[in-house]
């Protein structure tokens, strides 16, 4: 019994993170209207700027290749001193990211606000895993810790303290936006933005100091962790799925909500933890993860009302989309022009290059899902997986032959497209956001970790395609990569983006076009607005899965890595930054960003800076965010659009303008 | 120069059970404490033009979305065609026929005019959508849509976006889309707010004949030339109340109409 009580009690650790965190973002999304993804990096950003100031007096700077290090005292330095000063730093940092990124934003799509922060998001982590390493760094305790009996158990003591603060947090938080005038303020912004700056307060210069405030709490979170946690970039950065949840649960409006929720997440977690522990039935790996995820997603569906929206001037705008004019000789110029390409190439480019034929199937699923139906999914990734290992399941175990396992494969991703895609009846925008990031934790750590499934982690072998004994396999004997399996993949990859154009002009694609631009003319107009959500939700997963399927057979061997949210995030980011509502958009994230793909390999092979790829692609995603919310391929470079028109010239008779942009600068 | 000599005479006391399209009995509507309309009886029988004015904030706007299901009743029943209506969800009432348009247009952006048009005559259910997508549907009926864009007058600017039209252009758009659906009663909201005299008069000639084309029409307006024009008969609200109910000819002459709604002006100089 009492064990059980001790798990309860050690949950009030990471519950305290959560809790903190999320009061972080809630006065955030009540403040400036954003929710940040980039809260818990910011949070893991200044854990290290409090670790190196302690070890060894050098303060830390958030890029990489310039100098980014400089040295303050030389030497270890006492706690306190170095908290403050990394708080100090945190409050700067703050101010700096409100000013440069943010305030931008103030009036642009919840879309392009949630790239912008998950592009701080990416950028942040991977300076900090090119600055300091992806090992686990340990700090000594903050926090008292001696150990005190109680009733025949050892309280942490830590735990308590740590939930002792989120206590007077939240109550102080409350109180001030309760009571002073400042808080008042605050309140009256969000309420109505023109209302506030017509009674003199100007709405801006609230938010900035509100945004750090909510930094320097997300630092305080940070280094308060470290001792329980370790620090390590991408488990500290990942923190912001429960964060997120909580805030939620408070919908982004209730201080004390956000403590108490945090809190007993934190212990409910630790509680199954235990349970898992006794009851040996149990999938023993994951569950403590994804149970709590798993009651947030259940529960915000089935009761979410509307988040609070907030009296902001919005001028909402969707991605423009493109118009493909000529969808069949585009199609066939693309096969032609790919299948040149691999040819040309060999060895590792080669594989580069199929690599990006899948990153555009991948990115082809949000131009239907987020391009065309105007919904967010951040689980793109985990039903890639779902069909990768399904693919092994069904043509090893069950015998199934090729193009029927392949088929059958892709299509296992449709289930779970549409169960994720429940919540977008009901929600949409940020909630939307947060709920699918949560589905793809609870398959990232329930399905990807059972080992039966995956294979664990050396993975599990796929079988070569085979058509008839005709191999499409990517290997044969020592020929590798080989070019029939890359037209094999060009193939389903053209195949997918014709039926992406096609799309475009057909009765289903208007019908998700009107949805997305309006729902209530929509059903006017006599369209199940739900259902065509659904329609999207699972076609987009069958696209996501068929891009799994190409995935397994291209790697041979099919591991959880691959599949990680994180890679569901850097997707999202990628294809809105290279133009969500075109076909050209995807071919340009698949080509030019993926890290995998033909430009960045090439930029490794040739410069070796391909490290550095998600730290420009975190960049290059907050800069399009405020700059160009239309994407890249909107607005495609002058020499692009030349290449493209000569193109077109030698290789068809007539104007062959995939997209209507292009036209456009035609004029 | 009216064509209030297509008027049949049809009286509101002469409705028979049969030949009302759509019925709505007892409505009420309420945002919270604010009662928006209360206890409106409400019958537009088939080929008719029925016009629903009032001052504003009077519950107009309200009455529509409460008949086409975009707002819950708090009491009161509708009937269209005969059936029960009351729950059905509103894509379901537009595909059974009860069109509308929306006070502020609300057109889809994304789309050119003609596929605005296309997308309400579609009325496909999403398994004949996905088939389509890989056996694309041969000779899909473009009537509705040539006929809604001839009848509005539309045929130039079919292929612009919405944001290339003027605001004329686009309150007609979205009257064309409402009626490329075919259906047997539309309900406008204002339809005429944003043209000028001669628009007005020339949608009016246009709405005038819609009966003829099966389809019948609720009109909500401030131009008082334009539904005293063309209507059969007129519901008069106020507060949410009905004050008033008759031949345009009663309407004009009615002091509570003249006092509740035009502030002792005399009715508009038509006829
Ligand atoms: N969403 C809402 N929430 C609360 N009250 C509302 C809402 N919409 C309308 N009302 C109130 O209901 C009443 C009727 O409004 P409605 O829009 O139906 O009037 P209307 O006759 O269409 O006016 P107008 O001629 O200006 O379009 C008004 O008192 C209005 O203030
Ligand atoms: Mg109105």
């Amino acid at each position: 019994m009492s064990s059980y009580t001790l798990f309860l009690l050690l949950g009030l650790g990471s519950g305290a993170i959560y809790a903190v965190l999320a009061l972080g973002l809630v006065l955030k999304y009540r403040s400036a209207g954003v929710v940040d993804f980039g809260h818990s990096a910011t949070a893991m950003f200044i854990a290290y700027v409090y670790l190196f100031l302690r070890e060894n007096g050098t303060v830390q700077l958030p890029w990489t290749i310039l100098p980014h290090e400089f040295t303050l005292t030389g030497s270890e330095m006492g706690t306190a001193p170095a908290m403050i000063l990394a708080l100090i730093y945190a409050a700067v940092m703050g101010l700096i990211m409100y000013v440069l990124i943010y305030r931008p934003l103030r009036h642009a799509t919840p879309l392009a606000r949630i790239c912008a922060s998950v592009g701080v998001m990416l950028y942040l982590q991977a300076v900090a895993v090119l600055n300091f390493g992806s090992q686990p760094k340990s700090t000594p305790n903050i926090l008292p810790n001696s150990p005190l009996q109680v009733a025949g158990i050892t309280v942490p003591v830590d735990r308590l303290w740590l939930a002792g603060l989120v206590v007077v947090l939240a109550a102080a938080l409350w109180a001030v936006y309760r009571f002073t005038r400042f808080g008042l303020a605050t309140r009256a912004a969000a309420e109505n933005e023109e209302g506030a700056a017509v009674i003199g307060l100007s709405a801006d210069r609230i938010a900035a100091v509100n945004w750090v405030i909510a930094t320097v709490i997300a630092g305080l979170a940070g280094i308060l962790i470290a001792p329980i946690a370790t620090i390590q970039p991408a488990s500290y950065t990942l923190f912001i799925v429960p964060a997120l949840a909580v805030a939620l649960v408070a919908r982004f409006q209730s201080f004390a909500i956000a403590a108490a929720a945090g809190l007993a997440l934190g212990m409910l977690q630790s509680e199954v933890t235990k349970v898992v522990s006794v009851l040996s039935w149990l999938p023993q790996e994951g569950l403590p993860q994804a149970l709590p995820f798993l009651v947030i997603v259940i529960g915000m569906t089935l009761l979410a009302k509307r988040m609070a929206s907030r009296g902001e001037i919005v001028v909402q705008r969707n991605p423009s989309l493109g118009r493909p004019s000529r969808p069949y000789a585009t199609t066939a110029m693309c096969f032609a022009i790919g299948t040149l390409a691999l040819v040309a190439t060999h060895g590792s480019l080669r594989f580069a290059l199929i690599s990006s034929f899948i990153w555009i199937c991948l990115s082809l699923s949000l131009v239907v899902l987020t391009g065309y139906v105007g919904q967010v999914s951040l689980a793109q990734m985990a039903f890639a997986g779902i069909s990768a290992f399904c693919l092994t399941h069904i043509a090893d175990q069950l015998g199934i032959g090729f193009p029927f396992s392949m088929i059958l494969a892709s299509l296992a991703a449709v289930p779970l497209g549409l169960i994720v895609g429940l919540p977008a009846l009901r929600l949409r925008g940020v909630n939307l956001a947060v709920v699918t990031i949560a589905a793809a934790l609870v398959l990232d750590s329930l399905v990807f970790n059972w080992t039966w499934f995956t294979g664990g982690l050396g993975g599990t072998k796929v079988g070569n395609p085979n058509l008839l004994g005709w191999d499409l396999g990517v290997a044969h004997g020592s020929d590798y990569p080989r070019v029939i399996f890359g037209i094999f993949t060009l193939a389903v990859v053209c195949g997918v983006g014709l039926l992406v154009a096609r799309l475009r002009g057909a009765p289903a694609g208007r019908m998700m076009i009107a949805v997305r631009s309006n729902e209530r003319a929509a059903a006017a107009a006599g369209i199940n607005v739900g259902r065509t959500k659904l329609f999207a939700f699972g076609l987009s997963s069958w696209i996501a899965g068929l891009g799994g399927v190409l995935f397994a057979y291209a790697q041979q061997t099919v591991s959880p890595p691959t599949f990680e949210t994180f890679s569901s995030l850097t997707l999202v980011a990628i294809a809105f930054v290279a133009g969500v509502g075109r076909i050209g958009g995807a071919v340009f994230a698949g080509i030019m960003m993926a890290s995998t793909g033909l430009f960045v390999s090439f930029l490794d092979r040739e410069f070796s800076i391909g490290k550095y790829q998600l730290v420009v692609a975190g960049l290059l995603l907050t800069i399009t965010a405020i700059k160009q919310p239309d994407g890249v391929a909107a607005n495609p470079p002058p020499p692009l659009v030349a290449a493209w028109r000569w193109l077109n010239g030698k290789l068809s008779s007539g104007p062959l303008n995939s997209h209507r942009p292009v036209a456009e600068s035609e004029r | 120069m009216e064509p209030r000599s297509l008027n049949p005479g049809r009286e509101s006391q002469t409705r028979e059970p049969g030949s009302a399209l759509l019925s709505a009995s007892n409505l009420r509507v309420t945002y919270g404490p604010v009662v928006a309309v209360d206890d409106l009886n409400l019958e537009v029988s088939e080929g008719s033009v029925v016009g629903l004015i009032g001052p504003n904030g009077a519950g107009k706007t309200t009455a529509i979305d409460a008949l086409t299901g975009y707002h819950p009743l708090t009491a009161g029943r509708v009937l269209f065609k005969g059936a029960e209506i009351t729950k059905m969800r509103p894509y379901r009432r537009a595909r059974a026929g009860l069109g509308r348009t929306f006070q502020s247009v609300e057109l889809f952006d994304d789309l050119t005019v003609e596929e605005n048009l296309q997308v309400a005559a579609d009325h496909l259910g999403i398994g004949r959508a996905l088939g389509d997508l890989f056996l694309p549907i041969r000779g899909r009926s473009r009537e509705g849509v040539e006929w809604a864009l001839s009848l509005c007058d539309l045929g130039d600017v079919a292929d612009r976006m919405p944001k290339e039209l003027s605001a004329g252009q686009r309150k007609l758009a979205g009257v064309a889309r409402a009626l490329a659906q075919r259906p047997r009663l539309v309900l406008l909201d204002e339809p005429a707010a944003g043209l000028d005299t001669d628009e007005s008069v020339e949608l009016g000639k246009r709405l005038r004949t819609m009966p003829e084309a099966g389809v019948s029409v609720l009109i909500v307006d401030h131009d008082m030339s334009l539904v005293l024009g063309i209507c059969d008969e007129i519901h008069v609200l106020d507060f949410g109340k009905s004050i008033a109910h008759g031949t345009p000819a009663q309407i004009r002459d009615n002091d509570d109409v003249i006092s509740a709604y035009l502030g002792g002006e005399r009715v508009g100089h038509v006829g």
